[in-house]
């Protein structure tokens, strides 16, 4: 396990460099450069301006200079400072972590306390009622897209029945029955989404497991099938569903763009496409690759989980 | 060569004969009929396969059953209901719903299937390729998948979007630089499948003999172990179109597809948002529109699943 561990880490490594040249490229294949954007809001000696703040940006060094530079900026989390703003941009990012964090984290924590429940009786009372209603509201849930969702959700709890406020954020630690009132929309928004993915996992790999030998031999030795199922299949089935979870909530945390710019939600997915609109690169360079290292790290600890709840896996 | 060929040859008796060659157009007729009949096998793939019918068609027929062109405004006519003159009513510039929803179908499932045609393209040829050959091929092709796939949601589409914007496209280059992301971002599923699928395929006897029959390793890959994965490829590429229009609905949702005018159902949908109020109807067409168009594609994908996978089936 450890060395598996280890051998994984390290092939994090290339990943993670590759992402960093990317992104790095993206900023690269913009036309211009940053000079031009500050000398056009400054005026003055235009061609003193730019030689200055060339200087300043490090644009008069060749391309890998300056690549080797940034990254080692990044690796210590300093990207220079929002161009809108002009504060730090680490400061952007990291104060618009928390939302996304408690928003994705409720919004899976619903989805597993609806889907679960509904994939298990699914499986187990096959061909009911309750497995056809699981299986076509998992099918609605896939194809509906989210915006459509959440905006229907508006117009039925906020503008007609006015139960909810449209949008809006406030802190759990600064009110926390407030928050809530912001949170369920967005979180049944995306709830709603990720349970139809999980339901269909777990009904599947539940049948999947209802249908081994060791079931068959629980049986015959007269186990009372609520045993069975909860403290045998269940377990067993469990662990992709858990595996799904935890991909689903590390693309969440990579921002859920839509769904937090529909429900003016401060996340960090909002700021990325706050500073898209604004055309603020170093932002949008900064967040992607942000979120692009959470979401590596959390596919990691996902693999890593799995393989400690399921030992039969091979450490290939 | 297959090994049965290579044993009647050496045998020497039993002389082959090809049966004779129907006519093209009863050809194509019994491939239809054929497929029909499989499809019939699941309920929800012919559902499926009836409602992408009709999708098509109607991409494919819109310039003779639109009513009306799609970008002239009317103010005349602004948020009209439904009436005989306009079906689906009219929108905030009293433009007919049912025509942009028309026009916009047929651009979005373009680009849908250009996107996952191409994804196919550039995807399965890495797979295969990186597969088959291993070794530090093998190392290097799924780190840049891998590299690709740490892109979560969006991002990814929202970076070639901006840079196409920076870039003052306009137009038809938009659509160019969303496709190619898309193509480029469906691209690690299906190298990964085909990785997998070589990888279990090349250990088989049929890909010995053909190397001992001295086929080159390209050869091999491509011609021999290629066919062999091909039904797994067509189930993900079918539930990859409904991905794909969900991605390009959601952002030119958030304003950053073609700009207006040109008809699009998530564009559409984000500019009936301030009507939504007093009329609900506008914000309903797109997506319902939208969830038609996904659902469908998800219950041919599931269905062919079903179908082209029986130990699934039987779930």
């Amino acid at each position: 396990m450890l060395a598996y561990t280890l051998r994984r880490i390290a092939q994090l490594v290339p990943v993670l460099l590759l992402l960093s040249v990317a992104v790095f490229g993206f900023v690269e294949a913009l036309p211009g450069s940053i000079v031009d954007t500050l000398v056009g809001t400054e005026g003055g000696d235009i061609e003193e301006a730019r030689k200055i703040l060339e200087k300043e940006y490090g644009l008069d060094q060749p391309v890998y200079v300056r690549y080797a530079k940034w990254l080692y900026r990044a690796v210590q989390f300093d990207f220079g400072k929002s161009l809108v703003t002009r504060r730090p941009i680490s400061f952007e990012l990291l104060s618009r972590i928390p939302a996304t964090v408690y928003l994705a984290v409720v919004g899976i924590s619903l989805s597993m306390l609806i889907a679960i429940p509904l994939g298990t009786f699914a499986a187990v009372r096959r061909n009911s009622g309750v497995d056809y209603t699981a299986q076509v509201s998992s099918l609605a849930g896939i194809s509906i897209p989210e915006f459509w969702f959440a905006i229907l959700c508006v117009l039925l709890f906020s503008l007609y029945l006015g139960w909810l406020p449209s949008s809006g954020y406030v802190s759990p630690f600064e009110d926390f029955w407030g928050s809530l009132q912001f949170l369920i929309l967005p979180a049944a928004a995306i709830g709603f989404r990720q349970a139809a993915f999980t339901t269909r996992l777990t009904r599947s790999s539940m049948l999947d497991e209802l249908s081994k030998e060791y079931v068959d031999t629980a049986r015959s030795m007269g186990l009372p099938e609520r045993r069975v199922i909860f403290r045998y299949t269940l377990r067993n089935a469990m662990i992709p569903t858990i595996t799904i979870s935890g991909l689903q909530l590390a693309n969440l945390l990579g921002g859920t763009v839509v769904l937090e710019s529909i429900f003016a939600w401060p996340g960090i997915g909002r700021a990325i496409f706050e500073a898209i609109l604004q055309r603020d690169y170093p932002l949008i360079q900064a967040g992607v690759l942000v979120l692009g290292c959470i979401v590596v790290v959390m596919n990691l600890l996902v693999d890593l989980t799995y393989r400690l709840l399921n030992p039969r896996v091979k450490f290939a | 060569m297959s090994e049965l060929e290579a044993d009647k040859l050496v045998d020497g008796t039993l002389a082959w004969r090809a049966p004779p060659v129907p006519p093209r157009r009863r050809r194509l007729a019994t491939a239809l009929a054929n497929a029909w009949h499989e499809l019939r096998k699941s309920r929800t793939a012919s559902i499926g396969a009836v409602m992408l019918v009709l999708l098509f068609g109607a991409c494919i027929a819109t310039p003779w059953i639109a009513t009306h062109d799609p970008i002239k405004q009317n103010y005349r006519a602004r948020l009209a209901p439904p009436s005989e003159q306009h079906l689906l009513g009219t929108d905030r510039l009293g433009r007919d719903i049912y025509s942009r929803l028309l026009y916009g179908g047929r651009r979005l499932v373009t680009i849908a299937v250009v996107a996952v045609a191409l994804s196919l393209l550039i995807g399965v040829p890495f797979g295969v390729l990186t597969g088959y050959f291993g070794g530090l091929a093998d190392t290097i092709g799924m780190r840049i998948v891998d590299g690709l796939l740490a892109f979560p949601g969006l991002l990814l589409y929202l970076l070639f979007v901006t840079v196409a914007q920076a870039w003052k496209f306009e137009g038809f280059m938009v659509d160019v630089v969303l496709v190619g992301a898309l193509a480029f971002a469906g691209m690690p599923e299906k190298a990964r499948l085909a990785r997998g699928s070589v990888l279990a395929e090349k250990q088989k006897e049929y890909v010995e003999a053909s190397r001992a029959m001295g086929d080159s390793s390209f050869c091999i890959a491509l011609a021999q172990v290629l066919p062999n994965i091909v039904s797994p490829l067509i189930v993900t590429a079918t539930v990859r179109f409904g991905f794909v229009i969900l991605i390009v609905a959601a952002l030119s949702f958030l304003g950053l597809g073609t700009p207006p005018p040109t008809p699009d159902w998530g564009s559409d949908l984000s500019a009936a948002r301030d009507y939504m109020e007093t009329h609900p109807l506008i914000a309903a067409f797109p997506g319902l529109a939208i969830c038609y168009t996904v659902l469908a594609f998800n219950l041919f994908g599931d269905g062919l699943r079903d179908i082209l996978d029986p130990r699934l089936a039987e779930r």
